[in-house]
């Protein structure tokens, strides 16, 4: 069979195996041996580890010794009532999760390569059970296929942090990862950017959201939907003020806002406030829809510059926010929960700093720094949340990572990314040159060759226009996300780049190098490798 | 409080630290941007937009200059290469187009980048690189700082020192006047605030106007109604050229022209693209009082004008001379002195050492002395006060062809008139530094 048809009939077969997975009853008995199927091309293989978390393994009848481990990304660990817009009727799920998509497990299975991976043990944020369930799929595996002799982890936003974590752990036990877009080193640096905004929609916006400090069991589920339900509400009325102040340049807010606010604020569209608490919290202002750059009409228009320069970085704020809130309430609840109170506490931080560098670049979208230093000055004088100390020290119990790298990593994030931040992957790089630098000192001290980076890391670039407008100059919000965009928004190509260069790492014991990389990196389209990117590191890493 | 947390002195030491000691997995070269043929320089700024007219001449005088240059065999026998980008004056869009020049087409420097707050949007993707920045088109002060921007190499006077400036010219000339002020409420205001602060100059109304925002009528209404209710009899406009072509308009609507005596910044002055904004309106702003820091386009005494407009006749044909000719081409001869002093194999290092070293003995056409040094990235510090004219050039107050020099700092320094002065033009406008 030659390699083309091989490699169609496994992805073909990969999706069909995956599309099972999902409505299989994975054996729950504690670390029973995996069931296979024994089935030609791809042997498909489901069992449970000891915790109880479901998995799924994938081996091709040619398998080469590699397996590629996969750590999927957050999933609420709530069910979500139909009533909640956007993301209502969401069940819990543990469904094994063996790789980014079925193309990419295709394309991985008809190399020769095999795939794995869990639903983990527990949803919301389990770094700490997840790399654990990790390290026994690996032992299990490699029982089961005793011809195993590299396994490559890799994962995406919170999998991207378990992976990390689970490098760290296993050190050259692995032969490579790729934590892709990869959450905060902590779950507390992680939740500040969501706390920040939360803070900011119920200050400006809404004071009846609660954004946190959630009460114990069945009482704090209700207050997290509660809140879940006024967030999207408050952001639908922004919506609609923020259509009518790029129409009629008045101000519009959102009825639910505080009267002081309007007191104070009342000349200042909400726009601005929006974008306002959105910098502060580190969102990106360019969005899956909305590059800052573009508008309706002719380019030499000033409707065309009104909305690129006043409008689309508002809009942008609102179309990360949105998506980005539900995770917040969710995790929130998810992660007080685990610790036993309130967690996010706000009671030092200065907005004004967070917001330095930014309020100088959007000064206009801001509606200038008279404008803006009114709202940071509302914001400076406002309740500030505060933390439950125990909750808090329980909370940094949680795994962190640390940047230590042994065999070759490779990141992938967008630069505008909303959920996790460029900037964590720019952290990771950070972190690791420092380790680095103390290696080539050491071995040029013992008279040994410098050694190459262990690191590389990929950025996806937004395209400099991407907003589209309809025939009314209405913006258009049905496209695919643009590149760069979104949360571990990748194409099927870049994984399968990252797969190639994992599998190249894998083999040879370092990372691809010089134009190869370049080409490589080039033809996945839309990113760079370039050694000194660095993208803006999130608040809770940069501020003072 | 965290214990990852680090700071942001460290974050950039231990990038610093990395970059200097990592052994790149990108392939070694002589330098980014410079081959054995040709250096490749990039620029951005709005070539569309409401921000665009005049400013969209810059690029075109500056490569007229460079053909020039390259034409009589370049720079150490390297042609040069402008990649122009166009930002429309949106800081996302300059982060975008900054992020091609630098990443894809690999340019070995940035020259002439144009605005405050696009400046400052790409200073984090400068600053990792090491992109040397030469003489950006704003006058924000805090530009200077080497600490945060040590690449950048800022030319024009700065807001604050400009403003001071204007200051002293108003206590000499307008004592007991009631002057009000229309500033943009950015960094670029702000550092014009803080030079009048400085100045002692009092104000019976203070406009702030966000940026962009000028393209709305009724806030032009509000700025009338505010001189009016004032009673303010002059008028200081720190904005960019589109707003004092809607002030200009604003007033005339009030029936305002010829009663109130407008004094316009550097930056709105731009006799030419104001006749383009305001058409048959244009004579209204005759008599206007202007500072500038470059002689007067029309000075056909002025040797440094005469060389820039044949070069423009040549390289540039049907291009109106003016500020924005003048400016594009002044930038580039600097970066061609800067280049040439860089040495025949330049890298970044060179250059950015080049710049302290030496900058402030190359000839440019501003009558100020040029700061560079070791210990200084600040450009020039001097402004003299003209009178715009009926066809849109400022002429000087002191006469035709006679500059009277002011100068200061963006400090505490006294404002101090001196005399023009600069190095001589080099001969057929072509540096042999």
């Amino acid at each position: 069979m030659k390699i083309s048809s091989m490699h169609k009939k496994v992805a073909v077969l990969a999706a069909s195996a995956l599309a099972a997975l999902a409505f299989a009853s994975a054996p729950t008995a504690a670390h029973a041996a995996p069931a296979c199927d024994g089935k030609v091309p791809v042997t498909s293989c489901i069992g449970a580890t000891s915790d109880g978390a479901p998995y799924s393994m994938m081996v091709p009848a040619n398998f080469n010794g590699t397996v590629y481990l996969y750590s999927h990304g957050y999933r609420y660990n709530v069910d979500i009532p139909a009533a909640i817009p956007l993301i209502g009727g969401y069940k819990i799920t543990n469904t094994p999760q063996p790789g980014p998509n079925a193309s990419v497990i295709g394309y991985l299975l008809g190399k020769g390569y095999a795939v794995m991976g869990s639903g983990f043990a527990r949803q919301g944020w389990n770094a700490d059970s997840g790399v654990a369930t990790d390290v026994e799929l690996i032992n299990t595996f490699k029982t089961q296929f005793t011809k195993t002799d590299h396994v490559i982890a890799w994962g995406e936003s919170l999998g991207g942090f378990i992976t990390q974590g689970l490098a760290e752990k296993l050190g050259t036990q692995l032969s490579a990862a790729a934590p892709l877009c990869m959450a905060s080193s902590t779950v507390e640096a992680e939740l500040k950017m969501a706390g920040d905004f939360l803070w900011g929609l119920k200050t400006f916006f809404d004071p009846s959201i609660k954004a946190g400090n959630y009460s114990a069991g069945a009482a704090g589920y209700g207050e997290a939907m509660a809140d879940l339900g006024k967030v999207f509400t408050v952001m639908g009325k922004l919506q609609a003020g923020i259509g009518k102040e790029l129409v009629t340049g008045a101000p519009s807010w959102p009825d639910t806002t505080p009267a002081a606010v309007k007191t104070m604020l009342g000349s200042v569209p909400s726009r601005s406030a929006l974008l306002l608490i959105g910098l502060m919290a580190g969102l990106p202002a360019q969005s899956a829809h909305f590059d800052g750059t573009t508008g309706p009409g002719s380019p030499n228009s000033s409707s065309y510059t009104g909305f690129a320069l006043l409008g689309s970085p508002a809009l942008a704020i609102l179309e990360n926010g949105t998506n980005a809130a539900a995770l917040a309430i969710l995790a929130t609840l998810d992660v007080e929960q685990q610790s036993g109170g309130a967690i996010f506490d706000n009671t030092k931080t200065d907005y004004s700093a967070q917001v330095e560098s930014e309020a100088s670049t959007y000064s206009a979208a801001l509606s200038g720094a008279t404008a803006t230093g009114g709202m940071l000055a509302y914001l400076a004088a406002a309740p500030r949340a505060t933390a439950t100390p125990a909750a808090v020290t329980k909370m940094r119990s949680l795994l962190q990572w640390t940047g230590k790298i042994s065999v070759p990593e490779v990141t992938m994030v967008g630069v505008s990314d909303p959920i996790t931040p460029a900037g964590d992957s720019t952290y990771l790089a950070n972190q690791y040159a420092a380790q680095y630098a103390a290696q080539i000192k050491a071995n040029l001290k013992n008279h040994l060759p410098r050694g190459s980076s262990n690191l590389i890391s990929i950025y996806g670039l937004t395209p400099t226009h991407y907003t589209t407008f309809d025939a009314t100059g209405s913006p258009v919000t049905s496209t695919p996300a643009a590149n760069g965009t979104n949360h571990c928004n990748f194409s099927t190509t870049q994984y399968k780049t990252v797969a190639d260069l994992l599998a190249y790492a894998s083999a040879n014991g370092k990372h691809l190098s010089g134009g190869k990389l370049l080409t490589a990196v080039r033809k996945m389209g839309g990113s760079t490798v370039d050694l000194k990117f660095q993208a803006a590191l999130p608040k809770y890493y940069s501020q003072d | 409080m965290f214990v990852q947390r680090r700071t942001k002195g460290g974050i950039f030491a231990a990038v610093v630290a990395a970059a200097a000691l990592v052994v790149s997995a990108i392939p070694a070269h002589a330098e980014t941007g410079v081959t054995s043929s040709t250096i490749k320089l990039g620029v951005t700024l709005p070539l569309t937009g409401a921000a665009a007219p005049g400013y969209n001449k810059i690029p075109a005088a500056m490569k007229a200059y460079f053909d020039y240059v390259n034409a009589n065999g370049g720079v150490n026998g390297r042609q040069i290469k402008l990649i122009v980008k166009d930002d429309a004056y949106s800081p996302s869009q300059t982060l975008s187009v900054t992020n091609d020049l630098i990443l894809k087409d690999k340019v070995f420097a940035l020259v002439g980048t144009l605005g405050t707050a696009n400046n400052e949007a790409t200073t984090r993707l400068v600053n990792s690189q090491g992109v040397p920045r030469l003489f950006v088109n704003t006058g924000f002060s805090g530009f200077a700082d080497m600490k945060k921007y040590p690449t950048t190499f800022p030319l024009f006077p700065s807001y604050a020192t400009e403003a001071k400036i204007m200051g002293k010219y108003l206590a000499d000339n307008f004592a007991g006047h009631k002057v009000a002020l229309i500033y943009q409420d950015d960094d670029f205001g702000m550092d014009a605030l803080k030079g009048f602060n400085t100045a002692g100059t009092t104000f019976v109304a203070k406009i702030p106007y966000a940026a962009l925002s000028q393209a709305d009528p009724s806030v032009i209404g509000k700025w009338v109604t505010s001189i009016v209710a004032s009673g303010a009899d002059t008028v200081v406009m720190f904005g960019v050229t589109s707003a004092t072509g809607a002030l200009a308009g604003g007033l005339y609507k009030a029936g305002l022209i010829g009663k109130v005596q407008l004094i316009l910044g550097s930056v709105g002055s731009d006799g030419t693209t104001l006749k383009g904004l305001l058409g048959p309106l244009a004579p209204a702003l005759a008599g206007s009082i202007a500072a500038s820091f470059l002689p007067s386009p029309s000075d056909a005494t002025d040797e440094y004008i005469t060389q820039f407009k044949a070069i423009n006749t040549q390289y540039n044909p049907g291009a109106v001379f003016d500020n924005n000719i003048l400016v594009g081409m002044n930038t580039a001869m600097l970066t061609v002195q800067a280049l040439r002093a860089a040495g025949a194999s330049p890298t970044r290092a060179s250059l950015i050492k080049a710049i302290e070293t030496k900058g402030s003995t190359w000839a440019s056409a501003a009558f100020s002395p040029i700061l560079y040094s070791a210990k200084s990235h600040v450009g020039y510090t001097g402004y003299w006060f003209g009178k715009l004219g009926l066809d849109g050039n400022a002429v000087s107050v002191d006469g035709a062809g006679k500059y009277t020099l002011y100068t200061t700092d963006s400090g505490s320094a006294p404002v101090v008139k001196a005399a023009a002065a600069r190095p001589a033009m080099p001969a057929k406008g072509l540096p042999k530094n």
